[in-house]
């Protein structure tokens, strides 16, 4: 498939065709996030509250060492981002492969369904998963009546629950998402391929692993960088879920700089310096996954 | 070749917006001014603080019929946003010319963008309001805001359950926090009810209880007092021991908070008076409710009751017509006691004009809590509320107030756990 | 035999994860039938208020339905300036491969990494200026133009093209080319028409993040006449007392346009390709 020639003898017309295609996002994305990036930046060299910023070198980042709140928002991103992205990758992948089979009746009933949830309005969403996870809720309802649990649990109170509970709301509202673009790629591999298959004798599974995922491959690099770059930036589902309570235990980088912002005593250097530490996670992290995915072409 | 020119162009479209944007920030300052007639004005609440806004407007447009006044409801969280970065842009267009803001703020507001507020003292007096309401919006003797509501606290109850828990209305009535837990024992006992609901996320009732003995996180110079806070101290053991008497209910927000007392799972609900609306939601419970002042703290010099999250309106000087709109709250909330008195039916507003208490409506009888005069009481209540400072930092500083509460009620040494974090939130708070 | 029961798996598996997916959504359609204190209190049967919760909805100062006509004019003007300016450059970075392009691609992708909370303050100043430059005031705060106009070059749309791109067959760009066809007709006559499932599922994320998008409309739109549905929706949530029938009808309708939307995308995902790609 993917036998990219490169072809060094361009010509000089194609190649200025090349930048035409390409220039109005470059200069939209230059205007629109790196120049007020360098400003971030800038501003991360500076404190003080609202208006009244004086240059003060590193005390920011060196504050960011001191800061309990920070190192908590950090570890919850990380472990979102461990737990969660790969749960829900996993799963995208598993429902659009099955809905990619030709058989499958009420296939269209189903994608539907699975992919309701994304377009739910965030503040609907964190309503009803708040009133369905209550304490004296319909999950613990559900739960004690199947003896699978004896205690109805404290989702959204307990330290521990309310991280799974953010977990939960996340894989159940961005998984339809990513299967879209799962079922989109899947569109690019030729039935024959997979009938071919079928004639040698490779099963359900067989199909999925020597043909599915070397094939979507392209579309699942992107989607795990994206969706760790979802997760690292993770905001809506804490603020709206459980405020980051309780007492911090589900607070999120994002929702700590959106606090610092707008909550607290918007000290904007202090906010910029803690995104720029995240950029540089970021960074790292994509690049690394990039180098991955990459090798084996 | 091409591909430097290419980039040449590039790099001159990105240098004219970065040159635009570092151009002339001044020309952008004055020039928002509107009509000479319009205010606008910025509140967070359709049934309440919106409402009331709208009332005004209508009373001022009888004297001033070319008076032009919009009400915006925009969420509490997004008014703040904007301000912020607008105000820290000082860029106008589309800024209230009054909003409201919450008494935790104000101050932080003041000494961010103190020349971005106007001056009101010329058109209200300190001494026409509760004195707890006007400590936060005053800076270097100045005024900057006219209060609006009262935060008062108070238990409302079910008379129903406390009398099944053998106790009467008298009872109730300077309450302390033993005694609350005593009768909260009985209830659950005689009727399988909650006394009241806690959320381990939202710390006010300890808020209350530390107001009530006229302390805060933060001193009267605005510095951190946590650790030795003897206030501070008491009102986290007395939340202790509520939690350990087994007589409250779990709630992790709002709608469950306001869920619980509508469809009758707990006998009290100990908070603001701005919480009334809520209360007469469930008007099958009419008649069977009651409000007694907030308890105190036996242990402690206190007073009877505390003062909970309320609110004033706040001129923004540069947005266009300050003139009017010191005009407009001179002659509605600063005054108007007619304004008041309307209110105190159509929102069940609890003013914190002084003169308010002599308003008709103020001394009528409510049915729904059994011809009580609530209005009246409210207001009693108002004027002994302690003040204190609420400093700069209230969120940030009770964010990590709710840490120090479960580490508590986990069992740990409440002086030492004050203590580490007496220094962590200076560090926090020292920017 | 044992595909039979991999069959049954199937069905047991995406049923479950239908109705998983759907109950929210079923709770909340029920919520916009009853009253509030209904609501609050957890009830799961439909009541007979939702006509009334609409009427409080339309009557109450929130400008509801100018919201959704806002929401719906910059979503449609978004999701079609980003189909053809972000796809192009994605398409780009693969037809015309170069080193200078490669390496300008990993910088664009280094755009998607900042949290947007952290721009949000510099880009409003940004934005604050153009009200006095010219034609830029087209862009200027307080203009649907101020929220498109930072939606359509995204890292991600041109990413996801890039990578959809990478398995479309060179030989069809090579054969255009020697039936005599334009660099930009072959963009849009062969490239665009043989990917209409990439496109489907562009357009309906597209979308889907310009009608739920929340942060900078919040800054950038200061009238109340502008603002967009999660605006006027997180209005409602702020009230001491929130009626939450009047909210759920909201959210609601709100929800209708991207249902729709979806339904109507959902044929291009298995339509398969289309035209004689594979040859």
């Amino acid at each position: 498939m993917a036998d990219m020639t490169k072809k060094k003898d361009m010509s000089p017309k194609l190649n200025r065709t090349g930048w035409i295609f390409v220039l109005p996002s470059i200069i939209l994305i230059v205007a629109f996030v790196f120049y007020p990036m360098v400003q971030a930046l800038i501003t991360s060299f500076q404190s003080g509250a609202g208006n009244n910023l004086s240059f003060s070198g590193l005390s920011n980042y060196k504050r960011l060492l001191t800061d309990t709140t920070f190192r908590k928002a950090l570890s919850n991103t990380v472990l979102y981002l461990v737990v969660q992205v790969p749960i829900m990758i996993l799963l995208a992948l598993a429902i659009s492969s099955m809905l990619n089979n030709k058989r499958l009746k009420f296939k269209g009933l189903f994608r539907t369904a699975i992919f309701l949830p994304c377009v739910t309005s965030l503040v609907a969403y964190s309503i009803v998963f708040k009133s369905l996870f209550a304490t004296d809720g319909f999950v613990n309802a559900m739960l004690v009546k199947l003896n699978i649990i004896a205690e109805p649990i404290s989702w959204i109170t307990d330290p521990v629950w309310a991280k799974v509970l953010i977990i939960v709301a996340i894989t159940w509202r961005w998984t339809g998402y990513n299967m879209v673009f799962y079922l989109s790629g899947l569109q690019g591999i030729d039935d024959s391929i997979y009938e071919a298959a079928e004639i040698d004798g490779a099963g359900a599974f067989q199909k999925f692993k020597s043909i599915t995922l070397p094939m979507l491959k392209p579309i699942i690099l992107f989607t795990t960088i994206n969706s760790t770059i979802g997760t690292l930036q993770l905001f809506d589902e804490p603020m709206n879920i459980t405020q980051g309570g309780p007492a911090n235990a589900t607070i999120t980088i994002s929702q700590y700089i959106y606090n610092i912002l707008f909550k607290y005593s918007s000290d904007f250097g202090y906010a910029a310096a803690v995104s720029y530490v995240v950029v540089i996670m970021i960074v790292v992290l994509s690049f690394i996954q990039l180098k991955v995915g990459d090798k084996n072409e | 070749m091409k591909k430097k020119r290419v980039l040449a162009l590039l790099l001159a479209s990105v240098m004219t917006l970065g040159l635009a944007a570092c151009g002339s920030s001044d020309d952008s300052k004055k020039e928002s001014k509107k009509d000479d007639n319009k205010l606008t004005i910025w509140a967070w609440d359709e049934a309440f603080n919106i409402k009331a806004a709208n009332v005004a407007a209508d009373m001022y447009k009888e004297d001033h019929s070319d008076a032009e006044i919009e009400v915006v409801t925009m969420a509490q969280d997004d008014i703040v946003a904007k301000l912020n970065t607008s105000l820290s842009s000082q860029s106008y267009d589309g800024l209230p010319d009054i909003v409201l803001i919450e008494d935790y703020r104000i101050q932080g507001y003041l000494n961010a963008y103190e020349d971005e507020f106007a001056d009101l003292s010329d058109i209200a007096k300190p001494e026409d309001f509760a004195a707890y309401k006007t400590g936060v919006n005053q800076k270097d003797g100045k005024m900057y805001g006219i209060p609006f509501d009262s935060g008062v606290a108070a238990v409302f109850y079910r008379t129903d359950y406390i009398e099944q828990a053998g106790y009467t209305k008298e009872d109730m009535q300077n309450l302390t926090w033993d005694k609350y837990i005593e009768i909260g024992k009985a209830v659950k006992e005689k009727t399988g009810k909650a006394m009241l609901t806690l959320d381990p996320s939202d710390i006010g009732q300890i808020r209350m209880m530390m107001q009530s003995a006229g302390t805060w996180y933060t001193d009267e110079d605005g510095k951190v007092n946590i650790a030795g806070n003897q206030g501070l101290k008491d009102a986290i053991n007395t939340y202790k021991k509520l939690v350990d008497a087994g007589i409250t209910e779990t709630v992790s927000d709002w709608d469950q908070f306001v869920g619980a007392f509508n469809s009758g799972d707990v006998a009290t609900v100990p908070t603001g008076c701005w919480i009334s609306p809520s209360v007469l939601g469930a008007e099958d419970q009419s008649g069977k409710w009651a409000i007694a002042p907030f308890p105190k703290m036996a242990e402690n010099a206190d007073s009877v009751n505390a003062s909970s999250i309320g609110g004033g309106w706040y001129v923004l000087k540069n947005v266009g017509n300050e003139d009017l709109a010191k005009d407009f709250l001179k002659e509605t909330f600063a005054s108007n006691v007619d304004l008041m008195n309307q209110l105190a039916t159509d929102i069940n507003l609890v003013s914190t004009l002084k003169a308010a208490s002599s308003a008709e409506n103020y001394s009528k009888g409510v049915e729904f809590y059994g011809g009580q005069e609530i209005f009246k009481d409210f207001a009693a209540w108002t004027n002994e509320v302690p003040t204190v400072n609420y400093g700069e930092n209230t969120y940030e500083i009770e964010d990590l107030m709710t840490e120090v509460v479960q580490a508590i009620l986990g069992g740990a040494d409440i002086d030492k756990t004050l203590e580490e974090y007496q220094t962590q939130i200076e560090s926090v708070v020292a920017n | 035999m044992s595909r039979k029961i991999g069959n049954v798996f199937q069905y047991i598996f995406l049923t479950i994860a239908s109705v998983v997916s759907v109950f929210p959504i079923f709770w909340m359609v029920i919520a916009s039938t009853n009253k509030s204190v209904d609501i609050t209190k957890g009830t799961l049967l439909p009541g007979g208020y939702f006509m009334e919760n609409l009427k409080t909805l339309l009557n109450s100062d929130l400008q509801y339905m100018n919201a959704f006509k806002n929401s719906l004019l910059i979503a449609v003007v978004t999701t079609a300036l980003a189909m053809i300016v972000s796809s192009a450059a994605g398409y780009a970075f693969v037809i015309y491969k170069s080193k200078g392009r490669e390496r300008v691609f990993t910088i664009v992708l280094l755009s998607m990494m900042v949290p947007f909370a952290a721009l949000m303050v510099p880009l409003f100043r940004l934005f604050s200026k153009f009200q006095h430059m010219g034609p830029l005031k087209v862009i200027a705060l307080n203009t649907p133009m101020a929220v498109i106009i930072i939606a359509i070059a995204t890292a991600f749309l041109i990413f996801f093209f890039r990578q959809n791109t990478q398995s479309f067959p060179k030989e069809l760009v090579e054969a255009a080319r020697i039936d005599g066809l334009g660099e930009f007709g072959i963009f849009f006559k062969v490239f665009m028409p043989t990917n209409k499932s990439v496109y489907a599922a562009a357009i309906v994320v597209t979308f889907m993040t310009s009608w739920n998008n929340y942060l900078w409309p919040l800054i950038a739109l200061q009238s109340p006449e502008k603002r967009t549905l999660p605006l006027v929706l997180a209005a409602m949530g702020s009230s001491y007392t929130p009626d939450y029938g009047m909210m759920m009808v909201a959210v609601v309708i709100a929800t209708i346009p991207m249902a729709v939307l979806f339904f109507i995308m959902q044929k291009q995902f298995v339509a398969g390709m289309t035209g004689s790609v594979k040859g």
